[in-house]
């Protein structure tokens, strides 16, 4: 990604929203249309298409089971560990507001990425040692416990990814 | 496991490698791609009339009930979903959204054949 991306700020575009029949430059094999279609489409401050969208897809079934399992141990076996179950719920959340961010457009939803996946990835190294160190006063039961392991360890990669991509995808400086 | 869990089980990773596949050699979704998505629509599918044809004629699930429904209902939504978005953006990307649909079913129908026995 090149610095030539122009700052388009509010730029309207929802997950989804701009991606009917627009090219993108991954879009390899694809009839593309002309390269000022392909220029407008790099100047969008979005994330949502490309390798953006399987992130974005990953990160909304996080944010799907993530959310079922807190919602579930909550509702069922709170009392047994509640510090355990609030972290799966604010797990759940990170996912919630990391999936959402990614979709839309704009400065300010980039931040926010940045803010939810920084945090993700603090809470799967922090978590991940703690359950490792400490594993018997620690329950073995968030997304984030042994980093990830029982997830395939995704939860780790995610944030990685995620600011790999939130990297190349970010707003040009504003011009003065 | 149960032989929903083993059709499941093979529908699902030959529809993600397929996926994966059409991924890697840089094809936008293709009827090859999402019919292997529909595939594993359609085990689902099986799984859940069987599983309410298994519940009405008397068969006791062992975890809880709505665990196990909420399981099948979220999981029949996943290839629905993937498709509406590969078909909105067909890139080789969206292959890799499809191929997420499979694996993912997998782990689910594992999940729901541990809560049923």
């Amino acid at each position: 990604m090149t610095a030539s991306q122009q700052d388009t700020g509010g730029d309207a575009g929802t997950a989804g929203g701009t991606s009917a029949g627009t090219p993108t430059e991954t879009a390899a094999g694809q009839p593309t249309e002309t390269a000022t279609g392909a220029a407008r489409q790099a100047s969008k401050d979005t994330r949502n298409t490309g390798p953006g969208r399987l992130l974005i897809a990953v990160y909304a079934v996080f944010a799907l089971s993530a959310t079922a399992r807190a919602g579930y141990q909550i509702v069922t076996k709170f009392s047994e560990a509640p510090l355990a179950y609030l972290l799966s719920a604010f797990a759940a959340v990170v996912y919630i507001v990391a999936t959402v961010s990614l979709a839309k457009a704009g400065r300010t939803w980039f931040k926010v990425s940045v803010t939810a996946v920084l945090v993700e990835l603090i809470g799967v190294l922090v978590v991940g040692a703690l359950s490792l160190f400490d594993a018997v006063n620690f329950p073995h039961e968030t997304v984030w416990s042994l980093f990830g392991r029982g997830y395939g360890f995704i939860p780790l990669l995610l944030p990685i990814l995620g600011l790999i991509w939130l990297y190349r995808r970010r707003p040009a400086p504003k011009r003065a | 496991m149960d032989a929903y869990f083993y059709i499941i089980l093979v529908v699902g990773l030959l529809s993600t490698l397929l996926c994966v596949g059409a991924g890697i050699l840089k094809k936008a979704p293709n009827d090859a791609t999402i019919l292997s998505v529909a595939a594993v629509e359609l085990s689902l599918l099986v799984y859940l009339v069987g599983s309410i044809v298994r519940v009405a004629s008397g068969e006791r699930i062992a975890g809880e009930p709505w665990e196990f429904w909420g399981y099948l209902v979220t999981a029949l939504m996943l290839p629905v979903g993937a498709v509406y978005w590969a078909i909105l953006e067909r890139t080789r990307w969206s292959n890799f959204v499809l191929a997420a649909v499979g694996v993912t079913a997998l782990v689910m129908a594992a999940r729901m054949n541990q809560i049923w026995y």
